[in-house]
């Protein structure tokens, strides 16, 4: 328990640092980018168009920072239990059934993500049999790793969100 | 078998589960019945990385969560104050405003009653307006403004029905104005009915409260001019935005350090995206299965008997999107409900531009809809009073916000008339 808590916290760190700096790139990169472009087509400066070739790879490379900080954010959202949801529920159920509920619903979502793991995992690996080569001409799997990655921080963070609940609703009962 | 599990997720779902999660059930639940791979899923979630314009989404709500923060919001209360402080109701019709307003820039993702409701609320009780209707002003404003750039709903609308999204951001201006100019109306209506005093107008305040506000006034007109005049496109747009916020926020005002609150922003702003854009992949791969079974067509086919006429296709939309409205959020409600609607709208000639204005029209007001109607639940915490007294304090403005609804409805041209316009 102590340690999986450890790791969580530690877990949200590094996601945190993450988000910063790749929010911090998608933001220079793309301002750079529209700067370079109107000062071509609206200046006229050839050596902006030059910059802007230069500087090709970050278009994919921004679009596959969506997808990162989607996971990560998505990872952070589900450590404070803030998902988006339908409660109709929520102030109906006695505070007792709290934790029953949180716990299956927990289940659920490690069993469903859980198989989107999988999943995800077979997706890239025939990717790595028939891909071709995407950005600075890595094979196109690498970029692809993001969501087995992505599921396996949510599956992690769903389980101990399952764990704790279990305890509570055990703790619940003994009371 | 398949019936009973989809009987338990929907049980779920009511219950609570995270909406990606039940909609990735969803999602495999159905390709198990079209006997498709769930390898679908993996490829749909990926499209996120490979649609540029979504990359709109997190540079806006970084823009919008940074505008949040520090004294925005209290230069644009000061502004409107100073403009329309001097009309009876006025500063009903200064809430309504800055408000609107407010949820323009923040791309609408829900921070506005939060934001705005501790400054303008208790100016409005101080001011002798009754608290009822103070309540019910704050809690219906909260939604409006969702129909002006750079709303992300709209961007996400367009993404999901392939409709250009600069048409949509000059469809909504003329609704989104109606809504807010009636409720505006009530306002004054009834200020002059509660012989409230305000102070006259004065040209000195006036100046400099234009002065102070002058750095985010322009941001809505700088992107829906920088679209339309061609000089970039959307998610160039918003990148300029996130620059020259980041600008003003950090440089103009210094209300924000970069090393010290930053990065918190940056945090928050992306669990909000982080939210939604997974709910979005997950609807992805939901709208794949639901195009392979051809669902829409089959709900079209059992539609067919019942509805005939596009009138009647109309009215049955706006009451079940309020119902949508009020059980879910306005990013979940677009990313469901929009791949199954708009192939019936398609056959009921209703415009899709014209749809997208009505979507949020219908979601903005099922947000304020009793008994479930997610607004009422944040105002009800945000000004501590039971939902139950807000159902009452909301009601006349739920009812104004209903005849709009029928107005832009029922009246395409309202919102197809500037991008018709733009094109010829």
């Amino acid at each position: 328990m102590k340690t999986l808590d450890r790791i969580d916290r530690a877990l949200a760190k590094v996601e945190g640092w993450l988000i910063i700096a790749l929010l911090w790139a998608m933001v220079v990169l793309t301002f750079v980018q529209v700067v370079f472009r109107s000062l071509y087509t609206h200046g006229h400066f050839h050596w902006a168009n030059e910059m802007l070739g230069s500087l090709d790879w970050s278009g994919p490379l921004v679009q596959l920072m969506v997808l990162w900080l989607t996971f990560l954010g998505s990872s952070l959202l589900t450590r404070e239990g803030k998902h988006i949801k339908i409660d109709l529920f929520g102030t109906l159920l006695p505070p007792k059934w709290l934790p029953v509920r949180g716990f299956i619903l927990a289940l659920v979502s490690v069993f469903i993500i859980g198989i989107m793991v999988k999943v995800c995992i077979d997706y890239v690996i025939m990717e790595m049999e028939f891909g071709g080569e995407s950005l600075f001409y890595l094979p196109s799997w690498v970029g692809q790793m993001i969501l087995p990655i992505g599921f396996t921080l949510l599956f992690f963070r769903f389980l101990i969100k399952a764990i704790h609940q279990g305890t509570q609703m055990i703790r619940g009962f003994f009371k | 078998m398949i019936l009973t599990m989809v009987i338990v997720l929907i049980l779920c779902i009511i219950l609570g589960l995270p909406l990606f999660v039940g909609i990735l059930a969803a999602a495999m639940l159905g390709f198990l019945t079209t006997d498709v791979p769930f390898g679908a899923i993996p490829i749909e979630i990926f499209r996120l990385a490979n649609t540029p314009i979504l990359l709109a989404i997190p540079l806006f709500t970084f823009a919008g969560y940074l505008l949040a923060q520090g004294g925005t919001s209290a230069r644009l209360v000061k502004f409107s104050r100073s403009l329309f402080g001097w009309i009876p109701g006025g500063l009903g019709v200064v809430a309504l405003v800055s408000c609107a307003f407010f949820t323009a820039i923040t791309g609408a993702t829900g921070i506005t009653i939060i934001a705005l409701g501790g400054l303008l609320f208790p100016a409005l009780i101080s001011d002798n307006y009754s608290e009822d209707f103070s309540l019910g002003l704050m809690t219906t404003s909260g939604s409006l403004g969702l129909h002006f750039p750079p709303s992300l709903p709209i961007i996400l609308y367009g993404f999901i029905s392939g409709v250009s999204i600069e048409q949509l951001f000059m469809a909504g201006l003329l609704p989104g104005t109606l809504m807010v100019g009636i409720l505006c109306l009530y306002s004054v209506y009834m200020g002059r009915k509660w012989r409230t005093t305000q102070p006259a107008f004065s040209g000195h305040a006036f100046w400099s409260a234009l002065k102070e506000a002058a750095w985010e006034l322009p941001i809505p007109i700088l992107i829906l001019g920088g679209i339309y005049s061609g000089f970039c496109t959307a998610t160039e747009a918003a990148a300029l935005t996130v620059g020259y916020v980041l600008l003003i926020k950090t440089v103009v005002f210094r209300e924000l350090n970069i090393f010290s609150d930053l990065p918190e922003i940056m945090k928050e702003s992306m669990q909000m995206v982080g939210g939604i854009m997974i709910i979005l992949g997950a609807a992805l791969a939901f709208t794949n299965y639901l195009v392979d079974a051809f669902i829409p067509m089959k709900i079209l086919a059992f539609m067919e008997g019942m509805v005939e006429t596009k009138i009647g296709f109309l009215m049955a939309l706006n009451i079940f999107l309020i119902l949508v409205g009020c059980m879910m959020d306005i990013f979940s409600a677009i990313l469901v409900v929009v791949p199954l609607i708009v192939p019936l709208a398609d056959r009921f000639g209703v415009d899709p531009v014209h749809l997208g204005i009505i979507f949020l029209a219908n979601l903005a007001i099922g947000y304020n809809t009793p008994p479930v109607g997610l607004n009422l639940f944040i105002a009800s915490s945000r000004f501590d009073q039971p939902v139950v007294r807000l159902y009452r304090a909301t009601l006349p403005f739920l009812l104004l916000l209903l005849f709009t609804l029928l107005l832009i409805t029922y009246w395409p041209g309202l919102s197809l008339f500037l991008p018709h316009l733009l094109t010829s």
